[in-house]
């Protein structure tokens, strides 16, 4: 069956393959990756090394981030942040670790030699790092990216994540989940159609995913995970276990920074080995030589590893699934013989372990990379994702209405209707959260804003719609609007504690400041590509579908192209910026008809499709 | 603070319209998932990754309608409700309206037996639970007859009393012991 596809663009043989970057931008390491359309690769740094240690050291000459900046963590450790992740879109109130001050309204920072730095500028140091490496790669431009989160991350991590990005100047295309980018890599490779399950257990977050391969559509059926188990806490327990073999409570912040770093050691240690000895005095004067076994090490994880198994059976009964055909581990701590074996026999599959756990899902991100800069190649993969966590506003008694429930797939659009409690009741506070509690108190908030402006009405007369709407990338906006006045409001959920708006564009702006002049010319360039991709798109439309719009239509439509091909010659980036714009919501009218007209196309093949499938089974 | 009404899926076009199939209460899902997948394909957000905002605006909504479309025509019970909306039956008023008693007998002493289960010190014999999945299934298939005869007659109202109780037997069904691997037929 062929269809022309109204979203494919066109890759002429000639043209110079577009560049697509995948970052895992982890809590303990970061990735950048690269599939050229054969293989794919970790872009290594000069020195060689793949893996960039998630650790920015903030000293007062220079920013140095990795390994470099872990070779002066012991020397001047305020100065030195590793596991930025873990505060991403968090605000005071939910951090007890030490060593932040208080930034913004409500949101965090940690305090350095160079001021106040806040876990979305060090996530940002990381990314510019990683940006370097696609230089000493060799590619001289970047066309996208794609990030990946955990899975469970919400709303207010995206957000953050995204900011990061953002200041480190890198076009995003996607937020990918984790999970789902590892099943990319494997499932892209192997073809293979069936249910996939993903156990991500990374260095801060535990993952878990259910997914589905299908006609060429991943679709995630179920995603569940606990934000708050790690691998670092295996490290932490089996050093909290050496500090008790020899009688040791306290210790100074180098002391137990070496200790987990001795635990982490012996954790992959033992991996290979049954036993393994730890030599203490690396750590205090005169400390003892001892000896761990497997068996301890696993005795003291038994717990932990429960823990993300319970998770594990929470997300095959919301997937309503009871048997799957793969399993992909992911991140380090999966290596360890324990988890392999405890997981192997859940879900009575061998794990896959044929690309390294500490890579895959930079692998996946890169894969789809690829795709979505333009590099549309014959077995290409949809992936269709879900939200993590259910959204809801709050109601009477500090309850949560559910408007979005946790494992829908995204992009979605769902709107309540609410009232007022009060008779003469004019505004309206709707508190968006997100979780699964019942209270408020128990969920995250995201956002509050106010509809005003309501005629006064007895209660419940009023009419007023919530929409909630969610983007490719899991990100929300909350739309409001009182049905008989049409009295309307709209946020778009931002972390109200991570940082402004105007706070990134301040920081772009000081980046920018020397190059003032390159920047100006720059908007220009990109607002008049943006333009004439606009007019070139409308015009092939008109060619093949024009009788889609009537005299009058077309007209329209004709006349906002040609006031932006005037616009063009002005020079004028905003102008021309504002002009696109306006051309491409005259242009929606005839895009949804354009859509409408394919659906038929599209399934006009079906019922042949699923013949010569039966014939063919 | 705001105060629920009631729960609506964005008004759009019909489902069964949207992916080109027979509006009838009998859907092949096999078939349907086969058209989603295609259309998905097609006008997901991400085929539009390098095209103008306006497409992907345009792109974002369809993509999310299919979603919609999919899900609701899918479940049986979900189904049901979105055939008797589009007949312009309320359904937050089929909801509202008190079950018969027969019913709610019935539905109570389900809830008793899961209960009596849950209370229980050692853990239940597999065949019990079973037994217990058993009844509220045997229930649910029948309020599902009841449902396909009347929605296929056109008789909404006598159709929308049986979806409030396959409503009911569905929610129960969550709320029972859990199965072993080796559950009773699947309900959709």
């Amino acid at each position: 069956m062929q269809i022309a596809e109204p979203g494919a663009v066109e890759q002429a043989s000639d043209r110079p393959r577009k560049v697509g970057l995948g970052i895992d931008l982890g809590t303990t390491n970061s990735l950048i990756a690269h599939f050229d359309g054969q293989a794919l690769s970790v872009l290594a740094d000069d020195a060689g090394r793949s893996s960039l240690p998630s650790v920015v050291h903030y000293g007062a000459a220079e920013i140095t981030v990795g390994e470099a900046a872990m070779a002066r963590a012991v020397e001047a450790s305020p100065d030195t942040i590793a596991s930025a992740k873990r505060f991403m879109g968090k605000h005071r109130g939910e951090v007890s670790d030490e060593g932040y001050i208080a930034f913004a309204e409500e949101g965090l920072a940690f305090a350095t030699s160079r001021g106040p730095v806040t876990p979305v500028e060090v996530s940002a140091d990381i990314l510019r790092a990683l940006k370097q490496r696609a230089d000493y790669a060799g590619f001289d431009r970047i066309d996208g990216v794609v990030i990946t989160v955990p899975a469970y991350f919400d709303d207010a991590q995206r957000q953050a994540t995204r900011q990061a990005a953002e200041l480190a100047g890198l076009p995003v295309l996607r937020l990918l989940n984790e999970p789902t980018a590892a099943a990319v890599a494997y499932g892209l490779d192997s073809g293979d159609e069936g249910v996939i399950a993903v156990y991500d257990l990374g260095g801060g977050t535990f993952d878990i995913s259910i997914l589905r391969l299908e006609r060429g559509v991943f679709e995630v059926l179920a995603t569940g995970g606990d934000s708050a188990l790690g691998g670092d806490d295996f490290d932490r327990l089996l050093a909290d276990y050496l500090m008790q073999q020899i009688n040791t409570e306290e210790c100074s912040a180098a002391q137990q920074r070496g200790f987990n770093a001795l635990g982490r050691r012996l954790k992959e240690d033992l991996t290979e080995h049954s036993s393994v000895t730890a030599d203490l005095s690396e750590i205090m004067p005169d400390g003892p030589t001892l000896t761990v076994d497997r068996d301890t090490l696993n005795a003291l994880c038994a717990p932990l590893i429960n823990r993300s198994l319970d998770a594990c059976r929470r997300c095959l009964a919301d997937a309503g699934i009871d048997r799957v055909d793969q399993v992909v581990l992911v991140g380090g701590s999966t290596r360890m013989p324990a988890v392999r074996e405890v997981v192997g026999a859940l879900f009575a599959r061998e794990p896959l372990s044929d690309i390294d756990p500490d890579q895959v899902v930079a692998m996946g991100a890169a894969r789809q990379a690829d795709l979505l800069v333009g590099n549309r190649g014959e077995d290409d993969v949809l992936l269709l994702d879900v939200i993590p966590l259910s959204l809801g506003v709050e109601t009477y008694g500090g309850l949560v209405e559910r408007i979005v429930q946790r494992n829908t797939t995204i992009p979605v659009v769902r709107a309540q209707e609410f009232t007022t409690a009060r008779d003469g009741q004019t505004g309206l506070l709707v508190h968006v959260v997100q979780g699964e509690r019942e209270r408020v108190e128990d969920c995250r908030s995201l956002a509050r804003f106010e509809l005003s402006g309501i005629p006064p009405m007895v209660a419940g007369a009023a009419r007023i719609r919530v929409t909630f709407q969610v983007d490719a990338d899991g990100l929300l906006e909350v739309s409001a609007r009182e049905e008989s006045t049409g009295q309307a409001a709209q946020v778009v959920v931002k972390p109200s504690y991570g940082l402004a708006d105007t706070a990134i564009a301040d920081m772009l702006r000081a980046g920018y400041e020397n190059a003032a002049a390159d920047m100006q010319a720059r908007q220009l360039t990109e607002a008049s590509v943006d333009a004439e991709a606009l007019i070139a798109g409308i015009a092939a439309a008109l060619e093949t579908d024009g009788e889609l719009l009537d005299p009058g239509e077309r007209g329209a439509l004709e006349a906002a192209v040609t006031a932006l091909e005037e616009m063009l010659s002005s020079g004028d980036a905003e102008a021309i910026r504002g002009a696109t714009e306006q051309t491409g919501r005259a242009s929606e009218l005839f895009a949804a008809r354009r859509m409408d007209r394919s659906i038929q196309q599209a399934l006009a093949g079906v019922s042949l499709d699923s013949l010569e499938q039966d014939v063919g089974e | 603070m705001v105060s629920p009404v009631d729960a609506e899926a964005p008004s759009s076009r019909d489902y069964f319209e949207l992916f080109q199939i027979p509006v009838a209460f009998d859907v092949d899902v096999e078939d349907l998932a086969r058209r989603f997948k295609l259309l998905q394909k097609q006008f997901h957000p991400d085929r539009f990754a390098g095209n103008s905002a306006a497409e992907q605006r345009v792109a974002a909504q369809m993509s999310a309608e299919l979603n919609a479309g999919y899900q609701t025509l899918k479940h049986e019970v979900k189904r049901a409700g979105y055939m008797l909306q589009q007949s312009g039956i309320d359904l937050s008023r089929l909801e509202r309206e008190p079950v018969d008693g027969e019913f709610l007998m019935q539905q109570i002493e389900l809830r008793e037996q899961a209960e009596a289960l849950r209370e229980q010190a050692t853990s239940p014999d597999a065949s019990v639970i079973e037994q217990l999945h058993q009844s509220a299934l045997a229930l649910y298939q029948s309020n599902l007859a009841a449902f396909r005869l009347a929605i296929g007659e056109g008789e909404f109202e006598a159709a929308g009393k049986a979806w409030v109780k396959m409503l009911y037997l569905a929610k129960l069904r969550q709320e029972l012991p859990a199965l072993g691997s080796s559950g009773v037929a699947s309900w959709s």
